[in-house]
Formats: structure tokens, C-alpha cells, sequence
């Protein structure tokens, strides 16, 4: 680490100027669990550290007519906690309950979960599925990007990342999330999926977004899969279909991957919880 | 160097920091409060762990500036007059503590726990806990003392 | 008989200091006009080496770089064979292996002169599969074979235990090499004091052995070095071989100011040992009434790059090979194997908690060929009083093995479950 200055910022506008000014120089930093191991290893050398981590202006969550807004320095325990991520957006707080431990959800905030670009990121599959649009900012203007595209162009030296947001669910709009990590804390995800489905009046699947998480260099839709479940009521047969669906995917993605034959196995399993935790609350029962 | 204050068991503290200190070397190095420990240096043992603001939070992921204007808990502060704290004393009666270096982090997120929680089910206690690896006990003797403080605390 | 200990409650003396964080650990220690060091180490497993240093002993703060010209007397260690080399000389075995010792007025300095040494590799052919390891071809890591040690057990007749079996299976199985991963990573001090006795502050297994061992490398008498034993923060059996010992000794004598070191997590990780790997070849044979007949084992252990306690640790396996069965004929062989891998030594069990994931199994696969429920398999030919093992030892002190298993038995209701699916 050589870092020569610091700043504990005031407001966006100091921070947007500050990385106006010193671009690749700066780094910033908000709940730093990953940001610190990288400045320790020497693996970053910024000379300027911003800290963004008790901005209020990008804390907490909020809920207009359309949308619900996450300020990209809210943690994942105060997703966890809040009342407004539950019930039929019960994938996310259940995607960020599963982060790390407790102390890392404490400081970890959604914002650096997207913004580092792991393809293991468990919050990012369940925006991805919600259909979540992150803003950015910078001295140059303003950009808004759908998560699913972000990967394709990410964030830029100048730019902070604001939020990101989606559109309120409706009653029949259920979002689910399961992971397979190696033990239950302080597991890094070797595989994640998120669905995000509506039904109509008869069960059928009338609008759907997959996305899964460590099945490709970033999180991902699952487009061959949602063409296949959509239109579809979910019986038992449909889900097998569904599994060999993604699988035909995974195959093209991953092919001649050391970790294929064991991710195609167990995608069965985590396809599986998903779209039966979406139909049990369909049917009015809390799967979790 | 970079000036902050941090308040820290109860006391306030002025001091000027290098600007690459993490806070666990703050609490180390500066204030001499050697009862946090560094296990990995990524927040994957928890044996550096620290209350802060009330939550705990690795004290080896948070960098010394951020901590300007943060009140502290570390291990050297749940003493009060000479008596251990609920915990502290559940923790030796129950025979939780052996190598001892996970000790002082384990302690304090089973403190947090039960601030936040008071009756925690065995399954939130092993929650509460699991950022905070013990290589020597199998985490069944802090699930045991994690009870006993439990029912120290209601006696209060 | 009183006891004063046995069946009672007692807290353990360092208990109240461990939870108020008031216990001392090597890297909890500072003192005054401390400096501090840095280990160099091999990034190849097998090479010639050549060092350079001069760019490095010029960062501002660096007092000085020590390499193996430095060590004034032997420069070798190790706790049954000495194929340690204090510092790499001619040629690195093993990725981890120190080659320099840096000291400097601070941890940045020693980073800093870290990053400017130089090390020139040549590689040589290198081995990391002990079998390979053992071919007469094999590269070989010291001197002219890889074969460190082979463990021989004999008793009864092998051919005639074949004749009894009516049923005979055969195996191979491996089991992995395992980390400590104990949670206080290696740290130490060294330093003088006024009588030029060298104390080294660390947490360590063996106090006794470390002081000898420094003590011959420095070409001091034993009685000029002192090792002062801190709270240990788990070992496990990974701080039975020297870690850092010899080369805080060496810099606190040779600069006479207080040196410390603390490895990293990765840094210790490298650093010390593992649990031995071992590849299990098991043939074991039983009678139509379900009595073991024979036993024929071969036992590989991977020994990485240096001895450490590889000899005890095959010969315990070897020892224990047969589990806790009676037998009436046993032909057992262990071998320790030189390769590049990671040193292995000791972890808990010591050679005796490889062996049971072969004769386990060894069991209840005869116990599936018999048809049997592997409990009464078990039951038939588990040591009692009065049993003798392969070593020819006859237990004639208590061995309550058969209420052990009777009481998981009652637990699992394994053969209530065994009974109902048959």
C-alpha cells in the first residue's frame, strides 16, 4: 500500500469532482471487503482513497410509485433487515443473507458487489432477474444501464456508481435465489441462480427472467431456459425439461471446463429449489 | 499521515494515522490494543473482530481513516471494574477457550449477538458466529457458553 | 483414591487472560529499537539457484540481508534427519523454502527490499507423485533415492491366510494432504541479552529441540540460547519443525537489536507442513464364517521435500494398519517418499488417522461379500482383552471397543435397520 491521501467525502458531488480530477489515481472504497485485501496484496496501488461508506445520499432503500432504489452504499444487513426487500422479493434478502458472515454484510454493500464484477456475486443474479438498472455517475454526465448489459461496458475510471433500481413487484411476480457455496459462511458461490417469474390466473408462466451467477465470466440471463419455461405451468415433468434446458446452455458455455460435469449435476438441485420456492408461493406458502 | 478520531472502549482518542493503516493497525500499533488479532488478513477467521458502531465488522477490512468519528468496542473494553463480562465468564466456564487467538473476536460477535438479540436459538447462535473460525473446539463449547451468558444476563 | 482433578470442573489456568486479550502471542509483543524481518522464499519446487542481493541491501532502512554464507556454523536443521537447510545454499527442493532473511527498520522496508532481490532459477527435473518418486530413474531431491524409510510387519503366514479366504477383496485408496490452518500464524522475536545469551520468543511444540538446533547453527553452547515458549495459538503438530527460530536468532545476534518477524496467512500456509498423503494398497481376506484370515498392505506416504517426522509417522500407519482387528496373518510395508511437494510431518494422529479410511472400508466391503451386517462382521473380530495385534503386543489392559461400537450401534439402530431391510 502507498497510498498518499485520503479523503472520508462529504457528499457525491466532492467524490464525482475528486475522481473527475484524479481519475485512475483514486479508488474508491465504501465497505472495503474486498478493496482492502487487493490495496494489502499490492494488487491496486491508488495514491487517493475515497471513502463513500457513510454517504447518505446513497444509503438505504427507497420506494416511489414505479420503482424501489438501492443506494449502492447500503450493506447487506440493512437489506437483510429491511421490510421492503421480503416477501415476494424474498430471493434478494435471501441472496444477501448468504453473503459471507455477519461482519462482512455489516460493511459489504450491494454498489461493490456489482461494481468489483466477480462472476460469483450473490446480489447480482437477483437484480439481474428483477430487470435492475444501475446509474452511474461522473463530471461527464449521467448513464443508467440494465444490470444484465453493465458487464459489457462497466464502470469507468471516472464514475461512481449511485444505485441501482428496479421496478415494484406485483402480487403475482414471486423472486427466488439458491446457492451452492462449499460450507454455509465465508463461501465463495460455485454456482447461483435466481428466477424471477409471474403467473396468471391459471399458473401458467406468463413472464419470466432467469439469471444465474458463476456459470459464465459474469452473471448472466439464461435466455434458452426462459424460453422454455415461458408459457408453462410447473409440474414435474416441466421442471426435468427445464434442468436439461439450462444444461444444453452450460454445455455450450462451459465446454471443455474442468468444472462442467460437476456444475451440470448440480444445477439440478438449485434449478430445482428456485422454481418449486416460486411455486409454493404461488400457492401461498412461505418455502423459506 | 491523516488525523481522525475515534472513540474506543469508552475513550476518545485524537491521533494523526498513516493513511495505509488498516484499523486493526490502528488498534494494534497506535493504542497498543493487542487483544485484537490478525488471523488472515481478509476477513475470512474473524479473529479480528471489533464492534463498531454496534456491528461487528473485521477490523482488517476497514481502513484507519474510515473509522474517523466511529465508536469502538475491542475485547480490552468489556471489562467493568475488574469484573469479566457475562460472556467472558461463560466462555471460561464452559471450557470454550483453548489455543485462544480466535477468542477475542468470538467473544465479541457473541456479545453482538446477544445485545441485538437476547434469546437467540442454537441456530442463530452458530449464525452469529460463523464469521469467526475456531480451529480447536468445534464450535459446540461456544454454542454451550453462548447459552450460559444468555441465562447471566437475564440474572442481572 | 482422592482426586483432586479426574471428574471435577477445573478452568484452565490461561483461560481469563485469553478472553480479555491480556495473553501474549509473539506478534503481540513490541520492544524498544525493534526491527523487522522478512523471509525470502523458493516460488520453484526443484532448481539451482542463484542470489543477488546487492539491489536490494541498498533500500533506505535494510540493515541487512542474511543468506547461507551468513549461517557462522551448520546450515542445516530438522527434527530426525537434517534436510533442512537453514537457508537454500545450492539448490531449492520445494516451493516455500527460505533462501534469504531480510531486516529492516520497518515491515515496508523489508517489502520493499523483498520485491528488489533477485533469484535467478534453473529448473531441474522434479517429482511430485511418490510412486514415480520411487523409480531408480527418478529425479532425485537429497542424495541417490527418494526412499526415506521402509517399514516392514511380519507375523503369521501370508499363503496360508490366502488358503483360509474364502473371500478376499482388494483396494486402493489415497487420502489427501491437509492443512493445520491453526489461527495464529507463525511469529517470533529475537534478541540479546546483556551476557550475549540469544533469546527467541515464539510459539512452539518443542522448546527443548528449537534450542539445540540453534544453538549448533550459531556454534553457540546451549546454554547461550534461551527460547522463551508464548501462548501457543494452535499448532496441531505444524510447529514441531522449526519455523523462524534460527533466523531471528541469527539476525538478533549478528545486529544485536530486537528482531521480529510475522508470517502471513499465505506465508504459513507455505511455510510449514502437512499432513502426509498416502496411497493405501489393501488386500484382506476372510473365512466362509466371517473371521479375517489375512492381510497384505502397502502403504505409501509423500513426504514432500524434507523428512520431518516421516519415518515415525510410516511406522505408525504401518503399526496401525490393520485397525483394531485381530489377524492372524499380516504382511504390512510402508514406505517414506522424497518429492517436491510441500513438506509433510506431523498433524494430529500421526500417521494413524490415514490408515482407518482403507481398513474401514476393507471391512465392510468383506462384510458385503459375506453378506453380513458389517457390525456383526466387526463384532467378530475386533480386539478384546487378551487379543494379540500384529505387532505381537497382547492387550491384557481394558479394551472396551465392543461397548463402543454396541453403543453407536444402538444410537444409528443400524442393526434394528439392517434386520427390517432384509
Amino acid at each position: 500500500m502507498d497510498i498518499k491521501k485520503v479523503y472520508n467525502s462529504k457528499s457525491v458531488e466532492e467524490v464525482i469532482d475528486i475522481l473527475g480530477e484524479y481519475g485512475e489515481k483514486a479508488k474508491v472504497i465504501a465497505g472495503g471487503t474486498d478493496i482492502v485485501i487487493a490495496l494489502n496484496n499490492n494488487a491496486i496501488e491508488p495514491e487517493l482513497l475515497i471513502d463513500i461508506s457513510k454517504l447518505e445520499e446513497l444509503k438505504g432503500i427507497k420506494v416511489d410509485k414505479e420503482f424501489i432504489t438501492i443506494g449502492s452504499a447500503t450493506t447487506f444487513t440493512e437489506i437483510v433487515e429491511s421490510e421492503i426487500i421480503d416477501n415476494n422479493l424474498y430471493g434478494l434478502h435471501k441472496a444477501c443473507k448468504m453473503v459471507g458472515s455477519p461482519q462482512i454484510r455489516n460493511k459489504g454493500t450491494i454498489g461493490g458487489n456489482i461494481a468489483n464484477g466477480s462472476p460469483a456475486a450473490d446480489s447480482v443474479p437477483p437484480l439481474i432477474a428483477l430487470g435492475g438498472i444501475v446509474t452511474l455517475k461522473s463530471i461527464e454526465g449521467t448513464r443508467e444501464v440494465l444490470l444484465e448489459d453493465y458487464y459489457y461496458n462497466p464502470i469507468k475510471e471516472k464514475e461512481l456508481l449511485l444505485n441501482i433500481k428496479f421496478e415494484r413487484p406485483k402480487d403475482n411476480q414471486i423472486l427466488t435465489f439458491a446457492k451452492l457455496g462449499l460450507r454455509k459462511a465465508l463461501a465463495i458461490s460455485r454456482l447461483t441462480l435466481s428466477s424471477f417469474i409471474e403467473f396468471d390466473d391459471n399458473n401458467t408462466i406468463s413472464f419470466i427472467r432467469v439469471a444465474s451467477g458463476a456459470l459464465a465470466k459474469f452473471p448472466m440471463r439464461e435466455k434458452e431456459l426462459e424460453d422454455y419455461l415461458l408459457g408453462k405451468i410447473l409440474e414435474k415433468e416441466i421442471i426435468e425439461g427445464a434442468i436439461e434446458a439450462l444444461r444444453n446452455s452450460m454445455d455450450e458455455r462451459l465446454k471443455g471446463r474442468s468444472t462442467l460435469p460437476y456444475k451440470r449435476i448440480a444445477i439440478s438441485t438449485i434449478l430445482r429449489e428456485i422454481l418449486e420456492e416460486a411455486l409454493a408461493f404461488e400457492e401461498g406458502v412461505k418455502a423459506w | 499521515m491523516v488525523d481522525i478520531s475515534i472513540t474506543v472502549n469508552d475513550k476518545l482518542y485524537k491521533i494523526s494515522i498513516n493513511e495505509n493503516m488498516r484499523l486493526i493497525d490502528v488498534l494494534r500499533d497506535e493504542l497498543g490494543l493487542i487483544g485484537t488479532k490478525e488471523g488472515c488478513g481478509e476477513g475470512e477467521c474473524g479473529a479480528c473482530t471489533v464492534i463498531m458502531d454496534g456491528e461487528i465488522v473485521n477490523s482488517c477490512l476497514v481502513m484507519g481513516f474510515q473509522a474517523d468519528g466511529s465508536s469502538i468496542v475491542t475485547i480490552e473494553g468489556l471489562e467493568r471494574e475488574g469484573d469479566l463480562h457475562p460472556v467472558q465468564r461463560a466462555y471460561i466456564e464452559a471450557g470454550a477457550v483453548q489455543c485462544g487467538f480466535c477468542i477475542p473476536g468470538m467473544v465479541l460477535s457473541t456479545k453482538a449477538l446477544l445485545d441485538k438479540n437476547p434469546n437467540p436459538s442454537d441456530e442463530e447462535i452458530r449464525e452469529g458466529i460463523s464469521g469467526n473460525l475456531c480451529r480447536c473446539t468445534g464450535y459446540n463449547k461456544m454454542l454451550e457458553a453462548t447459552k450460559k451468558a444468555m441465562e447471566y444476563i437475564k440474572g442481572e | 483414591m482422592k482426586l483432586n482433578v479426574v471428574g471435577k470442573n477445573i478452568i484452565r489456568v490461561d483461560a481469563k487472560s485469553k478472553v480479555t486479550g491480556k495473553a501474549l502471542y509473539p506478534q503481540d509483543i513490541y520492544l524498544d529499537n525493534m526491527v523487522y524481518g522478512k523471509t525470502v522464499r523458493s516460488t520453484k519446487p526443484h532448481a539451482n539457484i542463484k542470489i543477488d542481493i546487492s539491489e536490494a541491501e541498498k533500500v533506505d532502512g535494510v540493515l541487512k540481508i542474511f543468506t547461507y554464507k551468513d549461517v557462522p556454523n551448520k546450515n542445516e536443521h530438522g527434527v530426525v534427519l537434517k534436510d533442512h537447510e537453514v537457508f537454500a545454499s545450492k539448490k531449492v527442493v520445494r516451493i516455500g523454502e527460505p533462501i534469504a532473511f531480510i531486516v529492516g527498520e520497518t515491515q515496508k522496508v523489508c517489502q520493499e527490499a523483498y520485491r528488489k532481490i533477485k533469484i535467478d532459477y534453473e529448473d531441474l527435473p522434479a517429482v511430485f507423485d511418490p510412486v514415480e518418486a520411487m523409480r531408480e530413474e527418478a529425479p532425485k531431491i537429497h542424495g541417490d533415492s527418494n526412499i526415506i524409510y521402509h517399514y516392514k510387519l511380519r507375523h503369521g503366514d501370508i499363503e496360508e491366510g490366502k488358503k483360509q479366504s474364502k473371500y478376499i477383496v482388494e483396494n486402493i485408496y489415497k487420502s489427501p494432504m491437509v492443512e493445520h490452518a491453526f489461527l495464529q500464524p507463525e511469529a517470533g522475536l529475537g534478541y540479546l541479552e546483556e551476557d550475549g545469551t540469544v533469546v527467541v520468543v515464539i510459539a512452539t511444540q518443542y522448546p527443548h529441540y528449537d534450542r539445540e538446533e540453534v544453538a549448533i547453527n550459531l556454534g553457540l553452547p546451549e546454554e547461550k540460547v534461551k527460547i522463551i515458549n508464548t501462548n501457543v495459538g494452535g499448532a496441531f503438530g505444524a510447529r514441531e519443525d522449526i519455523s523462524a527460530q534460527i533466523h531471528l536468532a541469527l539476525a538478533a545476534m549478528v545486529l544485536k537489536r530486537p528482531v521480529k518477524v510475522i508470517f502471513s496467512r499465505e506465508e504459513s500456509f507455505i511455510a510449514h507442513s502437512k499432513r502426509h498423503p498416502m496411497i493405501m494398497k489393501y488386500k484382506t481376506g476372510a473365512d466362509e464364517n466371517g473371521y479375517l484370515q489375512y492381510m497384505e498392505a502397502e502403504i505409501i506416504g509423500d513426504s514432500g521435500a524434507h523428512c520431518s517426522w516421516a519415518i515415525n509417522v510410516l511406522r505408525k500407519a504401518g503399526v496401525h494398519a490393520t485397525g483394531p482387528y485381530v489377524i492372524p496373518n499380516v504382511k504390512v510395508d510402508t514406505y517414506a517418499v522424497y518429492t517436491n511437494n510441500p513438506f509433510t510431518g506431523a498433524m494430529r494422529g500421526f500417521g494413524a488417522t490415514q490408515v482407518p479410511i482403507a481398513h474401514e472400508q476393507q471391512m465392510d466391503a468383506l462384510a458385503e461379500k459375506l453378506g453380513m451386517n458389517p457390525i456383526e462382521f466387526r463384532m467378530k473380530n475386533i480386539f478384546r482383552k487378551g487379543s494379540m495385534t500384529a505387532t505381537g503386543q497382547i492387550l491384557t489392559d481394558s479394551v472396551p471397543l465392543d461397548r463402543c461400537i454396541e453403543a453407536v450401534d444402538e444410537k444409528l439402530k443400524f442393526s434394528q435397520l439392517w434386520k427390517e431391510v432384509k
